[in-house]
């Protein structure tokens, strides 16, 4: 569905995204995690040609609808107004789809977009972009701002799309959302791909260890006479005892022993 | 057909919908020769993905628990019943590993075992 390969761009000086390399299959969600300013927005911008990459290729084949960071409809045009728009302006748009969206979500048509809530703008803009019927929905922030109940419903609606063999990709934050909803993840450091995978099989190829002398691994934190590693669980060493990890001690161990190496 | 899938577990989400899978058969609610429900259905009751759903099934055909039965879906293989278990076994093994570190002495884990399959008046 969408390859890239050595995806690179800088601006001015900075390398915003450096050799970036991942696939995303038919009926699958990737999500890409990063701290800020790790070249998450930027590598989206640049699959969907918004931003020439310097280098590098990228191969999309089908149709595609994006959700920008920035949420930003009309604001003076009312919610029903901006159906109208995707109607005209939206690829293969479907306004049956968006209307019932938006009332399961509760936002009034009637209402102007400078009278919505963060969460409401979120759920709007979410509502006109899946509505549209395309084969790889690109998502950024797609749940900015939205509480844990209408968060709940989005992950559900983006999980029911691949049923139609429809794919998604996405930028989060939230560590415990990328769990419930992802089948691949790819973290960014500073423009850079640290890890990537199935989420399980990353959960899997982790472990932390307690040892009393320095080992090789990401250090994840330091008491007071031991140190807590993240090593592959293929390259554990003797005499150290050894604990699952979870995804949110993978992920703050690898982004920070990154920021260490930097 | 439900079971808990606990998201944030270590446990990857493909392995804990195989041993939930698993309790079923072993605990007769799941019967040989019975179909399971379709990878878009158990991924809907689960709330997972289809791909999940679609590794489990696969690694249960490998280890002979399912069978495919080709455009009818997954049903449940002749499989001895020591086959399913180990995953249990395991992890009983790591919980008494805690108690011997703990120094719980083995005629209290005894005493224990006793207690829950003795059950209601055994003993």
């Amino acid at each position: 569905m969408l390859t890239v390969r050595g995806l690179k761009k800088s601006y001015g000086s900075k390398v915003a995204v450096d050799d970036v390399n991942f696939e995303v299959g038919r009926s699958e969600i990737f999500a890409i995690l990063g701290p800020n300013g790790a070249g998450k927005t930027t590598t989206l911008k640049c699959v969907l040609g918004l931003r020439r990459p310097d280098g590098g290729e990228v191969r999309l084949t089908g149709s595609f609808s994006y959700l920008p960071e920035e949420k930003n409809l009309y604001p003076y045009l009312r919610v029903k107004d901006m159906v109208d728009l995707f109607e005209r302006i939206g690829k293969n748009f479907k306004r049956e789809k968006a209307i019932s969206s938006l009332e399961k979500y509760g936002i009034d048509p009637k209402l102007k977009v400078s009278e919505l809530s963060h969460g409401m703008k979120t759920l709007t803009y979410l509502s006109l972009v899946l509505a549209e019927d395309v084969d790889l929905y690109v998502l950024d922030e797609p749940t900015w701002g939205l509480d844990p109940l209408a968060r709940s419903d989005v992950l559900d609606a983006l999980r029911s799309l691949t049923y139609e063999g429809k794919s998604v990709l996405y930028t989060s934050h939230i560590l415990s959302e990328v769990e419930k909803v992802a089948d691949r993840i790819l973290i960014m450091k500073a423009g850079r791909v640290i890890v990537q995978g199935y989420l399980d099989d990353v959960k899997a190829s982790y472990k932390l260890v307690v040892s009393e002398r320095e080992l090789e691994g990401h250090l994840l934190k330091r008491t007071k006479n031991e140190l807590i590693y993240l090593v592959r669980a293929d390259r554990i060493p003797e005499g150290v005892e050894v604990r699952d990890a979870s995804f949110d001690e993978i992920f703050e161990a690898i982004v920070r022993g990154e920021r260490d190496v930097a | 057909m439900w079971f808990r899938i606990d998201f944030h577990s270590s446990k990857p989400i493909y392995e804990q919908i195989k041993e939930g899978i698993k309790l079923l058969i072993l605990s007769g609610r799941l019967r040989e020769g019975e179909f399971l429900p379709s990878i878009r259905s158990l991924a809907e009751d689960l709330g997972v993905n289809l791909n999940t759903v679609a590794r489990a099934y696969r690694e249960l055909v490998m280890e002979g628990v399912l069978e495919v039965r080709r455009g009818e879906g997954y049903v449940v293989a002749d499989v001895r019943r020591e086959a399913l278990q180990g995953f249990l076994e395991d992890a009983l093994k790591n919980v008494l590993r805690d108690c011997k570190t703990a120094g719980i002495s083995e005629e209290r884990v005894i005493e224990i075992v006793g207690e829950v399959y003795g059950g209601e008046g055994g003993c």
